[in-house]
């Protein structure tokens, strides 16, 4: 009975991303980090890299740069260790369930690590830092495309390609954010089908304003020729504005649930699972508890979970900005959608699922095996007289302990949005008053103040901005 | 009752044994001592190449020829040292690795950089309003370098399979600063490889 409330008591809080969720939509981001920061304990060891992503996001929504950083420093740190398997964790895995694995999360997750990290150096104003974490995205992404074979796995990425660019532009290095403009294109042109992201129109304007910067008359050429209708401003002509870049983290990343199926070996056992499966069709409430008893006493089904991914999609299309000057006109942009998690978090669990399948496979048949030796064991033991009932008993016990661990692995980020939208804009240098559509400045300790802005010429300030749902 | 006494003796030394092992144990050791834990840039790569390349740069012409042709010794500030590697590395303590060579070698004069002249200038700022006349120091009275020494810590990372070698350039040169002149330029280069096991018991 212990090992049953263990096994059960597994699983993650499901309910702690329901109240951060909660406390995003009242824009109480504070209250949203302390969710997380109570729940440490609750994380555990084996997810100390998700705690350091689910943290270092809500600490960046409520504006504490430094902190978040630090924790997804630890992430990052703790990921670069979990390269090294544990024979006997991995074991354990196979006897129970994945959750009994140290998180790592998927690779567009961790890419994602260095993508907040490098927002977070900017909205501190440490771009050489922030450069730092360009320079780590290309080398992870440099060593994933070596690892990844085939043309349409996610091998690049769009998103971080392209912050990387804006980070080298913006520090003058034009020739290395034409180069990462470009890996963002071929990116988000190559994942298209899947990523549900088509290429942003400003990514097409940076690309040929850079390529007229460094005199590439050859790739100036190509591109105009690949997109005739874009116009843009000349590096020199922005030289004496300042640059605003939004970042819109909008709605709610999938989460993921368990998917039992229950494979009966006997037609006894089928017409068990038929019965069970029709009332609980009827109820809409799988119950893991009667599963277990009905299960265990049949001794003749086995048990596989499998993650199913729950779509959360976002109801907000992009968001419209507006920067009010003192004096002028105001100047108005549209975000666009850089980075769809949703779509990632689809590929990344449909490039994992045969493995994941065969593994769950293997680990039932395991399980059925020893359970039943465990059982016939105990029979012969017990004797002739006492041998059915104690058969009964440790078969219940061991088959319904087979049935009641296993449990798909479900962990994933999910503080993060549904989509990422961006926008950029060049602007007079001077004090500016910010509108949003959506509304609610992701700064809790002074709303108001971000609503204000004091450019400098050729500075470039970041505003973040979450969208719920 | 023998086996009984010996499973009991058994258990009390393995109860023992658990509470001798330490989660954290703190060791001394000399600061010159190498310590390559991560294979992360740390405070034993930032210090041999503060010592090596002072050395090097002062033992290069331009020095005497300076104090040969103005018969003084050449006064230097370090500038920016910039960060272009793959980690944030605390460049402010290779700064003060280099200030302190610098300092120490007696060849040059050295002078406070930018971040420390602000703050002493704010110092005889507020001394000319608070402190007693005879005491206060009179601005305009700095001494302007000759030289200034600046550089890059660039890294070239290569990794497959666990191993990652990490191949460290530092790039210093002392620009003279009324010609733009570089008169010295010193690479100094570090190369580590990390292999990671990728399963153990």
């Amino acid at each position: 009975m212990t090992a049953f409330v263990l096994l059960a008591g597994c699983g993650p809080s499901v309910n702690r991303y329901l109240l951060i969720d909660a406390k995003l939509r009242v824009h109480d981001l504070k209250g949203a980090d302390a969710i997380v920061q109570q729940a440490e304990k609750e994380y555990g060891d084996k997810n100390r890299v998700l705690y350091g992503m689910d943290r270092g996001l809500t600490l960046q929504l409520a504006g504490d740069y430094q902190q978040s950083n630090d924790v997804l420093e630890q992430a990052e740190e703790e990921l670069d260790r979990l390269y090294t398997r544990k024979i006997r964790t991995e074991s354990l895995a196979f006897m129970t369930n994945d959750t009994a694995l140290p998180f790592e999360g998927d690779p567009y997750e961790q890419v994602l690590i260095n993508v907040l990290k490098a927002i977070n150096y900017v909205s501190l104003g440490q771009w050489q830092e922030a450069l730092v974490e360009a320079r780590r995205i290309d080398h992870r992404l440099n060593v994933l495309s070596d690892r990844v074979q085939g043309k349409h796995a996610y091998r690049d990425d769009g998103l971080a390609r392209y912050l990387s660019g804006i980070l080298y532009e913006s520090t003058g290095d034009v020739n290395n954010a034409f180069i990462a403009y470009r890996k963002a294109y071929e990116t988000f042109e190559a994942t298209r089908a899947w990523s549900l992201t088509a290429v942003p129109s400003q990514l097409r304007e940076d690309l040929l304003r850079t390529a007229e910067a460094l005199h590439f008359t050859q790739e100036l050429a190509e591109y105009r020729q690949v997109f005739p209708d874009t116009t843009w401003e000349s590096s020199q002509s922005l030289q004496q504005l300042a640059q605003v870049v939004v970042i819109s983290y909008n709605g709610r990343a999938p989460r993921k649930e368990d998917q039992f199926l229950d494979l009966p070996i006997s037609l006894n056992a089928l017409q068990l699972v038929l019965l069970n499966r029709g009332m609980l069709q009827q109820n809409r409430q799988p119950n893991q508890a009667v599963d277990t008893v009905l299960y265990g006493l049949n001794g003749r089904v086995v048990r596989v979970a499998l993650p199913r991914l729950v779509s959360q999609k976002t109801q907000a299309q992009g968001d419209r900005v507006s920067l009010i000057p003192d004096n002028g006109t105001p100047v108005s942009v549209q975000t666009e959608l850089v980075h769809n998690v949703t779509a990632l978090a689809e590929k990344a669990l449909s490039e994992r699922m045969a493995g994941i399948t065969v593994k769950a496979l293997a680990r039932a048949a395991t399980k059925f095996a020893m359970a039943e030796g465990v059982t016939r064991g105990a029979q012969q033991a017990a004797g002739k007289d006492a041998g059915p009932w104690v058969g009964l008993l440790v078969g219940l016990l061991t088959k319904g302990l087979a049935v009641v661990s296993e449990e798909a692995d479900k962990r994933s980020w999910q503080t993060l949005p549904d989509e990422i939208h961006l926008a950029r804009a060049w602007v007079p240098p001077g004090r500016y008053q910010v509108q949003t559509s959506a509304g609610g400045w992701s700064d809790p300790l002074n709303p108001e103040a971000m609503r204000t802005l004091f450019l400098e010429p050729g500075e470039t300030v970041l505003l973040l901005q979450r969208v719920m749902p | 009752m023998i086996g009984r006494r010996r499973i009991g003796f058994v258990a009390l030394a393995l109860l023992s044994l658990a509470g001798c092992a330490q989660e954290t144990r703190i060791t001394r050791v000399d600061s010159g001592v190498v310590t390559d834990l991560s294979g992360r840039w740390n405070d034993t790569d930032s210090r041999i190449v503060a010592e090596s390349m002072v050395k090097e740069a002062l033992e290069y012409p331009w020095l005497n020829n300076f104090s040969s042709s103005k018969r003084r010794q050449p006064v230097v500030v370090v500038g920016t040292i910039q960060n272009s590697s793959h980690e944030h590395i605390n460049v402010n303590t290779f700064v003060t690795d280099l200030e302190r060579e610098l300092t120490n070698s007696q060849k040059v004069t050295f002078v406070a950089g930018k971040g420390d002249r602000e703050e002493l200038r704010t110092e005889r700022k507020e001394q000319a309003m608070y402190a007693r006349e005879d005491t206060q120091k009179a601005p305009g009275k700095e001494i302007g370098a000759d030289y200034m020494m600046k550089g890059t810590i660039a890294t070239i990372l290569d990794e497959a399979d666990g191993t990652k070698a990490v191949f460290y350039q530092v790039d210093l040169q002392m620009v003279d600063l009324e010609s733009n002149a570089k008169v010295w330029y010193g690479q100094k280069k570090i190369k580590k490889v990390v292999e990671k096991k990728r399963s153990i018991f």
